[in-house]
């Protein structure tokens, strides 16, 4: 039946979108890791990827989170002579994660993920409304 | 005779088949509404009131007068069937899905789906009426 289809698609949305929200809160949750070694390199940002495949049972693109690349950008550096992961300059590196920018990507996967929960009400009540014809 | 060749249920179908395919068409929408490069389809709307395109089927749409064989041809010819992938902003990624957009037009078709089911409902109504109550 192509309603169950279209529920299929809607939940691979949900799927890649719970993916990203799991990267996010791995940002979050590491936005304080520090080096392990005096002057090492502490966490690096992660960013999620989307990418559009097509299912061939579906007929149709589904999506799916693709590989998990590493942000480039520069380390934040604070003076802390007195801190263990602080190297001979007394500097230590903290990861580059911003929160500002994590919640605000996190408010968008939330808005995606509810789309697709829309989209799957809609098919149930359009599934409904077709059992319904039986009832007269 | 089966049911399904009184004209009425024929069509009503149709018209059933043609929203449960949109919507499966708007699931893909969503699902993709991150993936960078994407770009949102949509199913044209039937119209039963145009007349079949082809030869013959009508006058046709202008054509520019050529008043010397150097010139060339002007195409006046407008399409003969509105596409519907308009696109309302292409962000960054290349992505061009609107959420809302995308949010009406499930909406819209969940309703219009609703309007055929109850058509469909009320024909069999019609149906059971002409039989009578037996028994």
């Amino acid at each position: 039946m192509d309603f169950l289809k279209s529920i299929a698609i809607a939940a691979s949305g949900l799927r890649a979108q719970a993916g990203r929200m799991r990267v996010i809160s791995e940002n979050i949750a590491n936005s304080d890791s520090v080096a392990q070694t005096p002057g090492g390199d502490p966490y690096r940002r992660r960013i999620p990827t989307f990418r559009s495949e097509l299912d061939r049972s579906l007929e149709a693109r589904v999506v799916a989170l693709g590989q998990v690349r590493t942000d480039p950008g520069d380390f934040q550096i604070k003076y802390q002579p007195g801190h263990p992961a602080a190297d001979a300059a007394g500097n230590v590196k903290y990861p580059n994660v911003n929160p500002l920018v994590e919640m605000t990507d996190m408010r968008d996967a939330q808005r995606s993920y509810e789309a697709s929960i829309n989209v799957i009400g809609a098919t149930r009540r359009m599934i409904t409304r077709t059992l319904d014809i039986l009832r007269g | 005779m089966a049911i399904s060749d009184i004209p009425i249920f024929a069509m009503l179908r149709t018209r059933m088949q043609w929203h449960q395919e949109r919507q499966r068409i708007l699931a893909e929408n969503v699902a993709n509404a991150d993936t960078p490069g994407y770009r949102p389809n949509d199913l044209v709307e039937p119209k039963f009131n145009l007349p079949p395109p082809g030869p013959g089927s009508g006058p046709g749409p202008l054509q520019l007068a050529r008043t010397d064989p150097a010139h060339i041809a002007g195409s006046t010819a407008a399409p003969q069937f509105p596409s519907n992938s308009r696109l309302y902003q292409v962000r960054p990624a290349g992505n061009a899905v609107s959420l809302e957009d995308e949010m009406l037009k499930v909406a819209a078709n969940q309703m219009d789906y609703q309007a055929a089911t109850s058509l469909y409902s009320r024909s069999l109504g019609l149906i059971k009426t002409a039989i009578g109550r037996m028994g």
